[in-house]
């Protein structure tokens, strides 16, 4: 019935993948400077966490004391990144899965509550918004636990699940936006580190993770962004069919899984190959404020590449290589992003917001072409691909500038 | 709402791997094959009966937002009155709760933010939410 269409070039259908992984990219920082521009007029905003515990900040210190204070900053950032990592693999090793999907589901209600209801909080005494307890609660109670339910189940509307996950993703930067300046930018830089040593390193807790769901087959639990998969106009009803039970199959061993956030994680899946290939995503840690006697929590975020064999069986290719890092090519034709990039992306331009907007302009158009660049090189070589560097790079001339 | 034991006109095929022949042929060109919103990417008919099913009665539990996120999800069964019987029910209560309780709860905001001072007195200053979060000091970096 297509035989007067023309068939899709890989231009067509690539550049629809990456417009739909670009786009929610894009909110996601668009809403974070929207945040930051709005909610922070007084730049005298202190927050005590994690991150926060060996060096607080202040402006009348030297640089040098606040390059040191951040490095040890993140340094005990990093610490407990890796311990909660290893605490997380060691649960997965046990097959603690409920107990695990139970802590994920709860940590997603705790961003989601507490997180956002704060920021709106502040929202509300800014503008003085006569709203009453009664029905601020109740908002926020059907807020965050729809989203628990969105990014729980894995089969919620595609379009709630992408959109909670978009604010997930603004939340958690904008929290991080309120960390010291110095302490944002060394922890960033500290946590690609991380990542990257987590995952080569033979002793690495996500290199470790890995292996583990190999070896059962298993998913990994992730907060990963999911795009819709571009459906094919010009290809018969057969080839159809077994994506679409391929994506569901996928989806229903996704199932009885929980999800965690997933920072530092790009997976890209080309959708005109069939090729069963592997998904990479990073482990990375959230963190919960200390507040008045609040207790702090991590939630260790989990990454690994997955080997999917279940695809279109006319290619005959057995699983790819292992890639352990970066971007790597999912199944069933849909892009898969880290909820950690859309983090990271949007904390370096939520920090570049906090003076003035050309410098926003800068960092959005740098981080546009990483991931575009990116998302090319993964189509041609189609093999997993560090997704951040290119975007650091670009980051950083720019920041010279 | 129709009798919603009736067999149904609509043949919703369940069997999702000759639904793309058979849709192209059918006459009944109006008729959804998928419940879902996300089409073929969503969930099957057995599926959706338990899901519409269970996010209804989740909703009860103050969740208005579940019932429309219900109804968002199932707007097929909602648009195509006579398809999936089994779904609709369900959907349709989910569109009926979220409508009532979504009216009481503006009609209560807005009393109350419109009324102010003069329709409640002092308690008005003890409800609303800025004064509630600078008493439990909820907002306590600002």
């Amino acid at each position: 019935m297509d035989q007067n269409q023309r068939p899709k070039t890989l231009l067509d259908s690539l550049g629809e993948e990456i417009i739909r992984i670009l786009a929610p990219v894009s909110i996601c920082m668009f809403l974070v400077v929207l945040l930051v521009s709005i909610l922070n007029s007084n730049s005298s905003t202190s927050v005590t966490s994690i991150a926060t515990i060996a060096y607080a900040e202040t402006s009348s210190d030297s640089s040098w004391d606040k390059f040191v204070g951040a490095l040890l900053n993140s340094l005990a950032f990093v610490a407990v990144v890796t311990v909660v990592t290893f605490i997380l693999v060691l649960l997965f090793y046990l097959r603690c899965t409920k107990f695990l999907k139970i802590y994920m589901g709860f940590s997603s209600f705790v961003v989601l509550g507490f997180m956002g209801g704060e920021i709106a909080l502040i929202f509300i005494e800014k503008f003085s918004v006569p709203i009453d307890c009664i029905t601020f609660l109740v908002v926020l109670f059907n807020f965050a636990a729809v989203g628990v339910l969105a990014v729980f189940m894995s089969q919620m509307a595609i379009f709630v699940t992408q959109g909670y996950l978009v604010l997930i993703g603004m939340l958690v930067a904008y929290w991080f936006t309120l960390l010291p300046e110095w302490t944002t930018w060394v922890l960033l830089v500290a946590m690609a580190l991380y990542d990257l040593a987590a995952v080569l390193l033979p002793v690495g807790p996500l290199r470790l993770l890995v292996e583990l769901a190999v070896s059962r087959d298993e998913d990994i639990p992730a907060l990963v962004y999911e795009a819709r998969p571009v459906t094919h106009r010009d290809s018969g009803s057969g080839e159809n069919t077994v994506q679409r039970r391929v994506w569901r199959e996928r989806r229903n061993v996704r199932q009885d899984l929980e999800d965690n956030l997933n920072l530092n994680g790009n997976v890209v899946s080309d959708a005109n190959s069939s090729v069963g290939t592997v998904q990479s995503s990073h482990n990375d840690t959230r963190i919960a404020r200390v507040e008045e006697g609040q207790v702090s929590e991590r939630d260790a975020e989990l990454s690994a590449p997955l080997i999917d064999h279940r695809m279109n069986g006319q290619d005959g290719t057995s699983a790819e290589s292992l890639v352990l890092e970066g971007m790597g090519l999912g199944s069933s034709g849909a892009i898969k992003l880290g909820l950690g990039d859309f983090i990271f992306y949007s904390v370096l331009v939520g920090r570049a917001a906090m003076y003035d907007f050309m410098a926003v302009y800068a960092c959005y158009l740098a981080i546009v072409a990483g991931l575009g660049i990116t998302l090319m090189l993964l189509a041609f070589y189609q093999k997993a691909l560090p997704a951040l560097p290119v975007s650091i790079a670009l980051e950083s001339i720019c920041q010279q500038c | 709402m129709e009798a919603s034991q009736a067999p149904s006109n609509a043949t919703p095929n369940p069997n999702p791997n000759n639904d793309f022949t058979n849709n192209g042929n059918s006459i009944l060109s109006s008729t959804p094959v998928w419940p879902t919103i996300d089409g073929p990417f969503g969930l099957s008919e057995e599926e959706s009966l338990s899901y519409a099913r269970r996010f209804y009665k989740f909703g009860y539990a103050l969740l208005p937002w579940l019932w429309a996120v219900n109804c968002f999800y199932f707007w097929p069964v909602l648009r195509h009155s006579r398809s999936f019987p089994r779904i609709r029910p369900y959907v349709l209560r989910s569109a009926v709760g979220f409508t009532v309780f979504s009216a009481l709860l503006s009609s209560w905001a807005l009393t109350f933010a419109i009324g102010g001072e003069r329709l409640f007195g002092p308690i008005w200053d003890q409800l609303v939410m800025y004064n509630v979060a600078d008493q439990l000091g909820l907002t306590g970096w600002s």
